[in-house]
């Protein structure tokens, strides 16, 4: 029991050891549930439902309609999981603490401006979840969640992932790469 | 409502895992890219590993049916893949 508890408060576990603990819950979340677990699409849903409420006109398409029909999901509940999950992660380690630039490399590439970082990760997250709405599922919901069913979709799009991925990470470390 | 409960358990454990793998940090996510630190990939295979032998096994032994396999359509997955890799490598996350 102690070792438990020490184990649970080290800040890194071994990603193999982590890795194998998403894979049981991956494998609880279709047997419970019979769902997939997925992160992109449950702010599709939430962004659908503010969409609906704001500008019904403009939301009143093929994707929101039947794609992505806007709602809680279990998704968006998942999600909310998520967060305090990763909270809870944080906090068993001690390292939880309100940051505004959080990553020392970061500050290397990029210099420590606060708003530099809030402006590449938002305009980032809204690039990757575009290209996760085309795709059709994140790294969780397809990549992870479609490749354990062997679906040739999840293979595809980590293909494409890791080739714009390595290429971008080129453009921006340049000769640091 | 069981439901919701359950998505919120294991939400709370998927996030403990990426947590703790250190994959809420853009380096963990960058070097990925860089190729000079792996533990997305051998996070992201160890999960694929486990969850694909336990849910074929699973279905082999008729407790479970799988739910809709997301589809195939090669252009978009390779498409999505590759704008959602340029957004991954530029914010981290």
């Amino acid at each position: 029991m102690d070792w438990l508890k020490e184990q649970f408060k080290k800040e890194e576990w071994s990603p193999y050891a982590a890795g194998a603990m998403l894979g049981v819950v991956g494998i609880l979340a279709v047997v419970l549930s019979n769902s997939l677990l997925g992160a992109s699409g449950a702010f599709e849903n939430i962004a659908g439902l503010i969409g609906k409420a704001v500008a019904p006109a403009a939301f009143d398409n093929i994707y929101f309609n039947f794609v992505m029909p806007p709602g809680i999901t279990w998704g968006v509940v998942l999600l909310v999981g998520v967060f305090f999950g990763g909270m809870l992660g944080a906090k068993s380690s001690g390292t939880w603490k309100l940051r505004t630039v959080s990553d020392e490399q970061w500050k290397e590439i990029a210099g420590k401006k606060w708003w530099k970082r809030w402006l590449i990760a938002f305009v980032g997250a809204i690039i990757l979840e575009y290209g996760a709405g085309i795709a059709g599922g994140c790294t969780s919901g397809l990549a992870i969640s479609g490749g354990m069913l062997l679906a040739p979709a999840a293979y595809l799009f980590i293909a494409g992932m890791f080739a714009s991925g390595i290429v971008t990470a080129w453009f921006v470390y340049g000769r640091r790469y | 409502m069981t439901n919701f409960i359950i998505a919120l358990i294991l939400g709370l454990f998927f996030g403990l895992t990426l947590q703790k793998a250190g994959l809420t940090k853009y380096h963990k996510i960058v070097n990925v890219f860089r190729l000079t630190d792996f533990a997305v990939l051998k996070f992201m295979m160890t999960a694929l590993i486990v969850s694909m032998t336990g849910l074929y096994s699973l279905k082999w032994m008729g407790v479970i049916t799988f739910p809709n396999v997301p589809a195939t359509y090669i252009a978009g997955n390779l498409v999505g893949g590759l704008i959602f890799g340029f957004g991954m490598a530029i914010s981290g996350y």
